[in-house]
């Protein structure tokens, strides 16, 4: 080998030594890298690990992972929040979870996991190991190891309940308002942009007579609708012709009314509905007010009745508030008081009208009604003319509806013609009671006067008969005998007449009498022949009267008995009746009786059937006055020669 | 019996004769004193020395009434104290009642008849004979 090749062989050696060892160097620098990246790697998947690792713990959904026997083998901490179990401590099934409705859909879908590798949006009930019931949303997938085998299923779990529970709630509320719209007692009609049927109700089919249920109006055309229902209406080209200027205008139109053909009537509104700036459709809504609108209309009727009594009725009408100021008057009040409507209005009537103290009367009786008392009162006024007027004034509280007095209404009646009778019916009645007290005193004076003279004439004639004794004849002496009898006769007349002229006067005498007492008083008094018997059949009763007169009465009815018994034994019974408001009595005598003809007139003043000594004819009629005076009535039975019974009522 | 002193006010001159008479039938010694109305009567009256032991006294007089006079009597210090007797023809139950008001000894109404006149007076005046009267 030459130098050359050696040195050539040396030279190739040599390079190939640097060769190699450069080859090194990258080699080692490469190595190093690759070192240095694998570290790296390394420190990366240990990152990427720990940082999936801390996904799985950390996600807020529950993170499960079961082998291929459903034992659970690994919960991140929100699934043990979830099921409440601690796999550490515990062996847990997944089908201990399983809520047992949801067991088949759970098989089902484990059956789908095990083919397709994955489900999706599983949702069922779970237990947790409080044995809560709970809805859960499960995605799952199969874990395949390198070799690509199933080892495991893994799923995301979330807890749905709550979601569960409001949308079963929105569920429920919606069933709910459907219901109420279907059943509302109104009728209405949704509608489109395009007027179709969106949503209808039972009492829109019925208020239209539709026949056909509500959902099976959706869709339908609004317009063909109504042009179908147009013939329910009383003007059906109007309801057609409102309808779509709404529709045109689309603006909120309240309490249109439409009259249907029946009688009906509809209220309708109109409303778009607009969420946001989203229209939504429009709203018609139908509700039958026929009620409540005839309700109204005779509420008027009766209403015009009252004003047209008001406005018409001869009485005046005034409504003041609780200051007494003028609210309201009719058309009467203001002919009655000359003034016109306006310019009483607001005035206060107590300060206007009333003269002569009225105005105290009027405030007195304002503050009775505003205690509530109704009252009615005259006032002397003047009106607008000065003409002096007297009103009688009816008031009476007027009520808000909450009953408190807000003011009173008065009813005015002019009284001043009646109130003129009335004076002068005063007047009248005190000049009669003092003409009838100087008539009194007159027939007094006059019967004083009048028996005087007689009994002068009785003195002289007995004077002369004494100073001529043994002078006088026998016709002499009888006819002095004659003047004396007229004389007498004359003085019981003028008595007679003068009592009764008095029998009509001094009636207040009204007294309780004891007509026992009475009565055995009288028969002292009275001249009763041994023949005749006077007695009361019963007690008698004792009456509010005129001791006096009713005396009077007794006295008279029983001295007439008495003078007209003709019999040998003669009898007088009195007896009496309780009728409700009066006594009956009743006087019986078997005495001569009177004639039939006569029963009337004999209580007439001066009819005297039997012209005698003691008989003036005045006795029967101050009977019957003085009956009358006790409001009673007084009668007569007789038979001629068998007796008589005289009947009268006295009240109680 | 005690003689009375009587003053009668009485304006009739029949009735004035009557009691005369009847005091002289019944042999009576009472001293009669005669006035046709009251104004008489009072001017008598005056005198107070004389005064009557009774007065008898109509009621319908002219000028001063018996009533009137009665009311002037019973107002008079002196004079009340003689009992005065109405003695009338008036049954009017107000001047009964008027009178007895006023004050008065008694009312007697005048009977018709001149036979009863003279029983009531003598009952009358016998009755006042044995009264105990006060002396002016």
């Amino acid at each position: 080998m030459s130098q050359e090749q050696v040195e050539i062989l040396q030279r190739a050696l040599t390079r190939e030594k640097n060769a190699r060892k450069a080859a090194e160097k990258i080699l080692e620098e490469k190595s190093r890298e690759l070192y240095f990246t694998s570290q790296k790697l390394e420190n990366l998947l240990d990152e990427k690990s720990s940082e999936l690792q801390g996904v799985f713990e950390n996600i807020v959904d529950a993170y499960v992972v079961i082998d291929l026997n459903g034992n659970i083998l690994k919960f991140n901490e929100a699934a043990t929040k979830l099921f409440g179990y601690d796999i550490d401590r515990e062996e847990v099934k997944i089908a201990k979870l399983i809520y047992k409705d949801d067991f088949q859909y759970a098989v089902d879908c484990f059956n789908n996991l095990q083919t397709t590798g994955f489900f999706k949006d599983y949702e069922t009930r779970v237990y947790t190991k409080s044995k809560e019931v709970k809805w859960v949303h499960v995605n799952g997938s199969v874990v395949f190891d390198k070799n690509n085998k199933p080892i495991a299923a893994q799923g995301i779990v979330r807890d749905i309940t709550e979601e569960r529970a409001s949308a079963e709630r929105l569920i429920e509320s919606e069933n709910r308002l459907s219901t109420l719209i279907l059943n509302l007692d109104s009728g209405i009609v949704l509608e489109d942009e395009n007027r179709n049927i969106v949503l209808t109700n039972n009492k829109f089919c019925e208020l239209f007579k539709i026949n056909a249920q509500p959902a099976d109006l959706h869709g339908k055309d609004c317009v063909t609708s109504a042009e179908q229902n147009k013939v329910l209406f009383k003007d059906p080209e109007g309801f057609l012709k409102r309808m779509s200027e709404i529709d045109d205008a689309k603006e909120l139109v309240i309490g249109d009314e439409l009259e249907m053909i029946d009688g009906t009537i509809l209220e309708r509104n109109y409303m778009p509905i607009t969420i946001g700036e989203k229209s939504k459709g429009f709203l018609w809504t139908f509700t039958d007010v026929t009620l409540k609108r005839t309700y109204r209309k005779s509420l008027e009727a009766q209403k015009q009745k009252y004003y047209s009594i008001i406005a018409n009725m001869h009485l005046g009408l005034v409504e003041v508030n609780t200051n007494d100021e003028i609210l309201m008057i009719n058309q009467s009040f203001s002919e009655m008081s000359g003034y016109s409507e306006e310019e009483l209005l607001g005035k206060r009537g107590g300060e206007i009208f009333p003269v002569e103290g009225g105005s105290e009367i009027i405030s007195i009786e304002n503050e009775k009604r505003k205690k509530g008392e109704s009252n009615s009162y005259e006032i002397k006024v003047n009106t607008k003319q000065g003409d002096i007027r007297y009103w009688l004034i009816s008031g009476a509280p007027n009520y808000d509806i909450n009953g408190n007095v807000v003011g009173s209404i008065g009813v005015h009646l002019d009284i001043t013609e009646l109130k003129a009778l009335e004076l002068q019916k005063e007047k009248l009645l005190l000049k009669l009671e003092k003409s009838n007290d100087e008539l009194q005193e007159y027939a007094h004076i006059v019967s004083h006067d009048l028996k005087s003279p007689l009994r002068s004439i009785d003195a002289l004639v007995s004077w002369l008969k004494e100073d001529n004794k043994g002078i006088l004849d026998e016709t002499s002496l009888k006819n002095f005998g004659l003047i004396e009898a007229t004389l007498e006769k004359m003085e019981q007349l003028i008595s007679d007449v003068l009592e009764y002229s008095s029998v009509g006067t001094d009636t207040n005498l009204k007294a309780e009498v004891d007509l026992n007492k009475m009565f055995s008083d009288l028969t002292t008094i009275l001249y009763i022949p041994e023949h005749i018997t006077v007695k009361a059949l019963n007690q008698l009763p004792v009456i509010t009267g005129d001791a006096t007169k009713l005396q009077q009465l007794f006295q008279n009815l029983i001295s007439n008995a008495v003078k007209f018994i003709d019999k040998e034994v003669g009898l007088v019974i009195i007896d009496f009746e309780d009728l409700k408001s009066h006594y009956k009595f009743s006087i019986k005598d078997n005495g001569i009786g009177i004639d039939k003809q006569f029963h009337d007139k004999i209580f007439k003043i001066f009819h005297a059937l039997n012209k005698s000594k003691d008989s003036t004819g005045i006795g029967l009629s101050i009977v019957k006055k003085i009956v009358d005076l006790h409001e009673g009535q007084i009668w007569l039975e007789s038979e001629p020669n068998v007796g008589t019974t005289f009947y009268f009522t006295l009240k109680k | 019996m005690k003689t009375l002193n009587i003053l009668l006010i009485e304006d009739d001159m029949i009735e004035v004769m009557k009691l005369n008479r009847t005091i002289s039938s019944l042999k009576l010694n009472h001293k009669i004193i005669e006035a046709n109305n009251g104004e008489d009567a009072l001017k008598i009256l005056e005198q107070k020395d004389v005064l009557p032991d009774i007065i008898l006294l109509d009621l319908n007089m002219p000028k001063i009434n018996g009533i009137e006079f009665l009311g002037i009597l019973k107002n008079d210090d002196t004079l009340k104290y003689i009992p005065t007797i109405i003695l009338t023809t008036s049954n009017n139950q107000k001047d009964l009642l008027e009178c007895y008001k006023i004050g008065v000894a008694g009312y007697v109404l005048k009977p018709l008849k001149y036979e009863d006149y003279v029983a009531k007076i003598e009952k009358l005046l016998a009755y006042w004979s044995i009264n105990e009267l006060i002396k002016a």
